[in-house]
C-alpha cells in the first residue's frame, strides 16, 4: 500500500518534472512571440484610439484616428490598388507555378535544368530583384524589355512610369521572384498522386484533359487553395516593392496599403496614422486568416 | 522464325508515372504534346535566367555602352579591374561582414528558439501546449501589420527602457520568433518514435538530456532545412534592417543596395553592386540545393 502511493508520488512528480522542464524550455519562444508578434498588436490596437507624445500615449480620442485615415483623399484609392495588386497576382502568379509544376512532372529530359533555373530567381535577394526588374523596366533604349522591342524592330516605350502598367509589372517581377518557391511545393505535392488512378482513368478512355480534371485536380486541390489564401494574404502586405520600384508613383498609381503605412510611420511622422491604418489591416487580414482556418481544417478532415 | 525487333529503351519508352505515360508517347499526339511542354519550359527557364545574367553582365558596361542605339545584351569587354575598384571604393567587404553577424545571429535564435519550441511541442507537450501552439501558429498570417508598434518595442524596450536601435538584436530577436520553422521542427519530431525517448527516460535521462543526447544528433536534416531558409533570408531580409540598422556602421549588403542605388550610383554601377549581392546565395543554393526539395516535403504540404 505504502509502496503504491509511493509509486504515485513519483509519477506525479515525473509528470510535474515534465511540465516544468517542457515549459522552460519552451519558454524563449514564448517570450519572443510575445514580444515580436503579439504585444505590437495589442499595443498597436489600444494606442490606436490615442493622440501620441512621442512614442506614448497621451490623451483619448476615440475613433479620430481612423476618422483621419478613412477620410484621407488618397485612402479609397489606395485601397482598390491593394486590391488590384491582389488580383493581378492571382491572374499572373497564382497559375503560372501550378502550370509550369504539372509541365515539369511530365518532363523527361533536362529536368534538372528547370530544377535550377526555376530555382535560380528564388535565391536571388527582394531587394535585388526589384532593382533587376526596375533597370529591365527602364525607359530608355538600356533597358531590357525595350532592347526586346528594339530586337523586334519595334520603338522603346514607357513601362513603370506608365499608371496602368505599373501594378501588373510589378506583380511580374514579384511573380518571376518567388513562383519558384511555390513551384517546388506543387511538384512535392504532385509525387503523392497515386499513379493507378491514372491508370484507371486511362483504361476507362480518359484523354489527356479527362486525367487532369478527373485525377490530377481532386488531389491538387488541398494544396491549390491553402496557397492560394497564402497568396492573397502576403500580397495584401505589399510594401517594399512598389517601395524600391516606384516610391508609389507615378502620381500614387502603385500605392499599396502596407506603402501608405510605411510612409505614415517613418516619411510623415504621422504614427497615430499608422497605427489606425495598421488596425484596420490587421481587422482586413484577420478575415482573411479566418477563411484560411476554415479551409484549413476543411482539408485535414 | 519470327522474332520481333527488341523495342529501343529511351527516356520516353520508361515513363510510367505521370499524366503522360510510354503509352501516349507512342502516338503522334503524344509527342506533339511533349514538344509543346518542353518549348514552354524551355521559354519560362529563360525568363528566369537572362535578367541574371543580363545583370551580371551588363554591370561591366560602360555608361555610353549602356544606352548606346542599337543596344548590346553582351558588353563588349569584360573589365575586371571596374569589379575590384568598385569592390573597394564601396567598402563592400563591410557590408559583407555584417550582413555574415547578422546571419549568424539569426540562424542561432531562429534554430534554438523555434527548435526548442518545436520540440516541446511535439514531444513533451506539458500543459498549457495546445494555448502556446495556437498562439505561435496564429502569428504566421499576421506578420508585416503593426509596424510603429514592433518600431516602439524596438526603441523602448518594455522594462528595461533601452533603445536597441541600430543594434543587430532586434533583428536576431525576429528570426528567432518564427512559426514556419516551429512548424517544421515540429513536424520533423513527429517523425521520431516515441519509444526512442521512453527508453531514454527509463535510463534515467532528463529532458534536456535526452534533446542533447538524441534529439539534437537526429536533427541534423532539419537543421540543414532551417539553415537554408534561415540564411538566404537573413540575406533578403530588408524592411527591418533598414529601419533599425539603415545608415549605420552596421548597415547590411541588402540595406546597402538600397540606399547605395537610390542615392549615389551609376545604374551601371547598381548592376554591379545587384550582381555582387546575388553570388554569395548562388555558392549557398550550390552546397545546400538537395535539402530544399527535403524541407518541402517535411512542411507537411504533401497532399
Amino acid at each position: 500500500m505504502q509502496k503504491n502511493a509511493k509509486k504515485g508520488q513519483g509519477k506525479l512528480k515525473g509528470v510535474l518534472n515534465r511540465n516544468i522542464s517542457g515549459w522552460v524550455l519552451i519558454l524563449p519562444s514564448v517570450l519572443l512571440f510575445t514580444y515580436i508578434i503579439w504585444r505590437p498588436i495589442i499595443i498597436g490596437i489600444a494606442y490606436s484610439f490615442f493622440s501620441l507624445d512621442g512614442f506614448s500615449p497621451a490623451i483619448f480620442i476615440g475613433v479620430s484616428n481612423y476618422k483621419d485615415v478613412l477620410t484621407d483623399t488618397n485612402f479609397l484609392q489606395t485601397l482598390w490598388n491593394t486590391v488590384q495588386y491582389v488580383f493581378w497576382s492571382l491572374v499572373i502568379g497564382f497559375p503560372l507555378p501550378f502550370i509550369c509544376a504539372v509541365m515539369m512532372n511530365e518532363l523527361v529530359h533536362c529536368k534538372s535544368f528547370f530544377k535550377i533555373s526555376t530555382y535560380l530567381p528564388v535565391i536571388i535577394p527582394g531587394i535585388a530583384t526589384c532593382l533587376i526588374w526596375k533597370i529591365a523596366y527602364m525607359d530608355g533604349s538600356g533597358g531590357l524589355l525595350n532592347m526586346v522591342r528594339y530586337m523586334f524592330g519595334a520603338e522603346a516605350t514607357t513601362w513603370l512610369s506608365n499608371k496602368d502598367q505599373v501594378i501588373p509589372l510589378i506583380i511580374i517581377s514579384m511573380t518571376w521572384n518567388t513562383f519558384g518557391r511555390t513551384l517546388v511545393m506543387y511538384l512535392s505535392t504532385l509525387q503523392g498522386v497515386n499513379q493507378e488512378l491514372y491508370e484507371a482513368a486511362r483504361l476507362d478512355g480518359a484523354g489527356l484533359f479527362g486525367r487532369i480534371r478527373y485525377v490530377l485536380f481532386p488531389h491538387m486541390r488541398g494544396v491549390l487553395l491553402l496557397l492560394l489564401i497564402n497568396q492573397i494574404i502576403a500580397v495584401f502586405n505589399v510594401t517594399e516593392q512598389p517601395l524600391v520600384m516606384t516610391s508609389g508613383g507615378p502620381n500614387g498609381a502603385s500605392m499599396s496599403l502596407g506603402l501608405t503605412n510605411y510612409f505614415y510611420a517613418f516619411k510623415y511622422g504621422q504614427y497615430e496614422k499608422s497605427l489606425a491604418l495598421g488596425v484596420i489591416t490587421f481587422c482586413l487580414l484577420s478575415v482573411l486568416t479566418f477563411i484560411y482556418f476554415m479551409v484549413d481544417k476543411r482539408i485535414n478532415d | 522464325m519470327n522474332t520481333t525487333k527488341p523495342k529501343r529503351v529511351t527516356k520516353f519508352s520508361t515513363k510510367t508515372n505521370g499524366l503522360l505515360n510510354y503509352s501516349d508517347f507512342a502516338t503522334f499526339k503524344g509527342k506533339i504534346i511533349y514538344a509543346i511542354i518542353f518549348l514552354l519550359m524551355l521559354t519560362v527557364s529563360l525568363i528566369c535566367l537572362v535578367p541574371v545574367i543580363w545583370v551580371a553582365v551588363s554591370g561591366f558596361k560602360d555608361v555610353s555602352e549602356m544606352y548606346a542605339i542599337p543596344p548590346t545584351f553582351f558588353p563588349k569587354h569584360f573589365d575586371f579591374g571596374k569589379l575590384l575598384d568598385f569592390w573597394n571604393r564601396v567598402n563592400v567587404f563591410k557590408y559583407f561582414k555584417n550582413s555574415l553577424i547578422l546571419i549568424v545571429g539569426c540562424l542561432s535564435f531562429d534554430i534554438i528558439a523555434n527548435g526548442l519550441a518545436g520540440y516541446v511541442l511535439s514531444r513533451i507537450k506539458p500543459v498549457g501546449a495546445r494555448v502556446i501552439e495556437k498562439m505561435i501558429f496564429a502569428s504566421m498570417l499576421l506578420s508585416g501589420v503593426s509596424l510603429i508598434p514592433l518600431y516602439i518595442s524596438f526603441v523602448d524596450v518594455p522594462f528595461f527602457h533601452i533603445n536597441l536601435s541600430g543594434s543587430y538584436l532586434p533583428i536576431w530577436m525576429m528570426a528567432g520568433a518564427n512559426a514556419f520553422n516551429v512548424l517544421l521542427f515540429r513536424n520533423f519530431f513527429n517523425g521520431i518514435p516515441m519509444s526512442y525517448l521512453e527508453a531514454a527516460r527509463i535510463d534515467g535521462c532528463t529532458d534536456l538530456g535526452i534533446f542533447g543526447r538524441i534529439i539534437v544528433p537526429m536533427s541534423k536534416p532539419i537543421i540543414m532545412v532551417v539553415s537554408i531558409f534561415s540564411i538566404t533570408g537573413t540575406w533578403s531580409n530588408f524592411m527591418w534592417p533598414y529601419l533599425i540598422l539603415g545608415s549605420t556602421e552596421k548597415e547590411p549588403v541588402s540595406v546597402m543596395l538600397y540606399t547605395l542605388t537610390s542615392t549615389v550610383l551609376r545604374d551601371d554601377e547598381s548592376m554591379l553592386l545587384t550582381m555582387i549581392s546575388i553570388v554569395p546565395m548562388i555558392i549557398v543554393y550550390a552546397f545546400f540545393s538537395k535539402y530544399i526539395i527535403g524541407g518541402v516535403n517535411m512542411s507537411g504540404l504533401k497532399g
